[in-house]
């Protein structure tokens, strides 16, 4: 009996085991599971929590193979978010931080990330109170194709002695060219103007409006990448504009009429025309 | 109905507990996974087939009988 129990006691100091703090939590996860475990229903829950988890552990070693390496973070014991181990509030904090922002705009420790919905990065042009005085120009620039606002022209009078008057109307809607032009320098930047204060950009992140079709999303290579992708092209689109921003505090009213022009007839004004303008 | 049902344990209860017991940080593969969500509609199945069998159950009014089965 005596020989038994020391055999028990005895280390295998080559075995590899978890460590004691992570055995516990495990241990109390079980523990957890056997109190509540009473029915088929509540196995299937377990299970699918188990499947869900171990996707995402698969998503992590996939996209983030050295974090995944050198991590610590423990399988069993609860993180910030409280319904996801340690380990994988760390995927999503990686997530986050290198790929897209998952966590903007929920903060709330009980938020399960089993769907998630994504904040658009665009302006909510439905509910949102729209001051122009705090929008980027380039922003308020391209509502004034979109919305035809008389507000918006008093606020570039005010702030740019920019009348109305002194530019060609603008058309209802734009010409069929402009959307045949060849994509390159200014006729690209203007281009995109229009299609994100329009949400007509084809990317998820500029082309949700926070109050209305939300977008729900699984976990799935597919979405992980697509989510990506468009968040790199969304920035890229929105650094791009404040180019707009740049060119429109050198000359606003050739800027202006840039738009309007291309928006009318499809094509960037002539030289002089544009020089006329500046002189204005 | 209840004397010809089958007699067998949800597999998601066996699975549940293997699962909880094993030692899953090294990650299950792809098999294992697909096996999983495999045995998790057969489990599901068998809850809805027994949902439904009490539904009718309940339905049925009650009736003498003269063979009473084995457990009641």
């Amino acid at each position: 009996m005596t020989l038994a129990v020391e055999k028990k006691r005895s280390i295998d100091w080559n075995a590899r085991r978890m460590p004691f703090g992570e055995r516990l939590h495990q241990a109390i996860e079980y523990l957890a599971f056997k109190s509540v475990n009473a029915n088929a229903s509540r196995a299937c829950e377990t299970i699918e929590k188990i499947v869900s988890e171990q996707k995402k552990f698969q998503f992590f070693r996939q996209f983030f193979p050295e974090e995944w390496k050198n991590s610590k973070a423990s399988f069993f014991k609860r993180g910030y978010y409280q319904n996801y181990s340690e380990r994988l509030n760390e995927f999503f904090q990686l997530v986050n931080e290198k790929m897209f922002p998952l966590f903007a705009g929920w903060d709330d420790p009980d938020m399960e990330f089993e769907h998630f919905y994504i904040f658009s990065l665009n302006l909510d042009l439905c509910c949102e109170d729209i001051e122009y005085e705090n929008l980027r120009v380039s922003f308020a620039l391209g509502l004034l194709f979109l919305f035809r606002d008389e507000e918006i022209w008093e606020f570039f009078e005010n702030n740019y002695q920019i009348k109305r008057q002194d530019f060609p109307e603008i058309d209802e809607s734009p010409h069929e060219n402009l959307w045949h032009l060849k994509e390159t320098g200014k006729v690209e930047i203007y281009r995109n103007l229009f299609e994100i204060v329009d949400h007509s950009t084809g990317n998820v992140w500029l082309d949700t409006v926070n109050c209305r079709d939300y977008t729900c999303f699984e976990w799935t290579e597919d979405n992980i990448i697509l989510l990506a992708e468009n968040y790199r092209e969304a920035t890229a689109l929105l650094d791009q504009t404040a180019k707009i921003d740049e060119l429109f505090a050198e000359s606003p009213r050739a800027v202006l009429l840039d738009l309007i022009s291309l928006w009318n007839a499809g094509e960037l004004p002539e030289k002089t025309e544009r020089l006329a303008a500046i002189r204005q | 109905m209840l004397c010809e049902a089958g007699e067998q344990v949800n597999p998601a209860i066996i699975l549940a507990e293997e699962l909880m017991r094993k030692d899953i940080t090294g990650g299950m593969d792809y098999a294992d996974i697909e096996q999983a969500e495999k045995t998790l509609l057969l489990a599901r199945d068998e809850i809805e087939k027994v949902e439904r069998h009490f539904a009718q159950i309940v339905k049925t009014p009650p009736q003498p009988g003269g063979l009473i089965p084995a457990g009641f």
